[in-house]
């Protein structure tokens, strides 16, 4: 029988933690030539800081302790062939759509919102969610204070 | 067809016949089975046939395990019409698969009784085998344990009528007040798929406080649309800031550049230490820096370096060396370092 868990966790690391890990992303990313040299277009440049800023979400987050953040990171890692490394992975991964049925909550749009949210069943599907939206409100606080800060200049 | 048979059997209570439509008969007998309790109220017919003795009902009861296939017949003939009984209705809707059969929300714990939900969609009916009466006593205390939660499917009728079909099975044992559904094959199966549900049911409830706006609106589908919108906007707001900082970037020289090249080594440790960092990180970001001092015996200033880049109002002015000696004091108190973050405002 499933049993219900009864604290969903859904802390999130405070403000410093994201500031920290994601002006530590964008100084590597300054310190790559290509990046600061002016033949690198606005666009790529953009998609750089994008990708810089998520995975430093997902590493301010929790790491590879998060299904998101270890999708996301595994993403990343592959696009610059690196590997990702798995620390003290709580739970080993669900064999999921066998015991997923669809129920009438289907929330497919969901599934492609979230990273990794293909392989993942409802219910851990909502638990993500919820820790996704703060850590990506949490995200986005420490970027505008960074824009405020450097365009008050 | 079976109706006959289970008139035949029903004789004995002497009550069918007396009802005005076959319909009603029919409910009847599906509702007998549900029908523990027997309350001597008022109404209609049915009352009657609740009066009946304990035994009787539960006899009816057995006799009647072959209602599965009732269901069919109950489907043909449509609505029920039992506009005396609400009290029946109720207990019938609580009970009765009929009611979670019918795509009517509210109806599917069944407090409001409504007529038309009634009706079996047998689909359900006919899927389950007879009833487990075996099972039934172990899922009797189960259902016992949860009767408080009934309400919590006025929530999911809508969005589980297909599925839902409720979970336990109804004990044939009298006087046991359980919400029984005709539900799935099994017991197990069908309290696992509950549980299931209400465990759904409870984050999005979680998920309906984080995201603004959300508590007003009823219904699950929409309140999964905001959901996504929300998702959707914060995405969208990464990507715009992202845009902007590109923009805003490289006009600023990053002194952070040069302090943080040197702690990077120690803090790339620390990223892929795992948890023990995270749960250093949320409470004491300073003393994770100290212990980092501790381990590499580094120069105190590259230490205190997002802080340092995070107090400087303005991020190209050379104040380093400034800062530089005000790292004793930032070791010594990390709270007193927050007070000096006024600009960032973090």
């Amino acid at each position: 029988m499933a049993s219900a868990d009864k604290p969903i966790n859904t802390d999130v690391p405070e403000k410093d933690v994201f500031a920290l890990h994601f002006l530590q992303s964008l100084s590597n990313l300054r310190r790559q030539n290509a990046f600061n040299s002016p033949d690198d277009t606005t666009n790529n440049r953009v998609k750089k800081i994008k990708k810089a800023a998520y995975v430093s979400m997902a590493r301010a987050a929790g790491g590879t302790n998060r299904l998101w953040s270890r999708a996301l990171l595994r993403r990343a890692a592959k696009e610059n062939n690196k590997v990702v490394i798995f620390s003290r992975r709580k739970k080993r991964v669900t064999w999921l759509r066998r015991s997923n049925r669809r129920d009438p909550v289907d929330a497919e749009r969901l599934r492609n919102l979230l990273p990794g949210g293909g392989a993942m069943e409802t219910s851990k599907l909502m638990e993500e969610t919820a820790h996704y939206i703060k850590c990506l409100s949490m995200q986005v606080k420490v970027m505008q204070c960074l824009v405020d800060g450097l365009s008050a200049k | 067809m079976d109706l006959s048979g289970r008139f035949g059997v029903r004789s004995g209570g002497g009550l069918l016949f007396r009802e005005e439509t076959a319909l009603e008969s029919l409910h009847l007998g599906g509702g007998d089975e549900f029908r523990q309790m027997v309350p001597p109220e008022n109404g209609g017919g049915f009352t009657a046939l609740l009066e009946l003795p304990p035994t009787q009902a539960v006899e009816l009861l057995h006799s009647s395990s072959s209602s599965s296939s009732q269901a069919t017949s109950l489907h043909t003939l449509g609505v029920l019409a039992f506009p005396s009984n609400s009290v029946l209705m109720e207990r019938a809707a609580r009970f009765s698969v009929i009611a979670t059969e019918n795509q009517q929300t509210g109806n599917v714990s069944g407090e409001t009784p409504t007529t038309t939900s009634s009706v079996p969609s047998n689909e359900h009916i006919k899927t389950e085998p007879a009833e487990t009466e075996t099972s039934d006593q172990a899922a009797v205390e189960k259902q016992n344990n949860r009767c408080g939660k009934r309400k919590d499917f006025d929530k999911k009728a809508k969005g589980s009528s297909k599925k839902n079909k409720s979970s336990e099975e109804n004990e044939k044992l009298p006087y046991v007040h359980v919400r029984a559904r005709r539900g799935q094959a099994t017991d197990s199966h069908s309290l696992a798929e509950r549980a299931r549900r209400e465990k759904i049911n409870a984050r999005m409830k979680l998920l309906q406080e984080l995201v603004p706006g959300c508590d007003k609106i009823q219904g699950t589908a929409l309140v999964l649309d905001e959901i996504i919108n929300h998702v959707q906007s914060l995405q969208r707001q990464v990507e715009m800031l992202s845009m902007r900082l590109a923009s805003v970037n490289p006009r600023i020289d990053f002194n952070l550049d040069t302090i943080l090249s040197s702690e990077n080594g120690s803090l790339m440790d620390g990223n892929f230490n795992g948890a023990a960092m995270q749960l250093a990180w949320p409470h004491q970001v300073m003393e994770t820096e100290q212990s980092y001092h501790h381990r590499q015996l580094q120069q105190p200033p590259p230490q205190q370096w997002p802080f340092d880049g995070l107090n400087q109002p303005v991020w190209g002015r050379e104040e380093d060396q400034d800062h530089g000696n005000d790292h004793n004091s930032l070791m010594v108190g990390s709270a007193s370092l927050h007070p000096n973050q006024v600009k960032m405002e973090l």
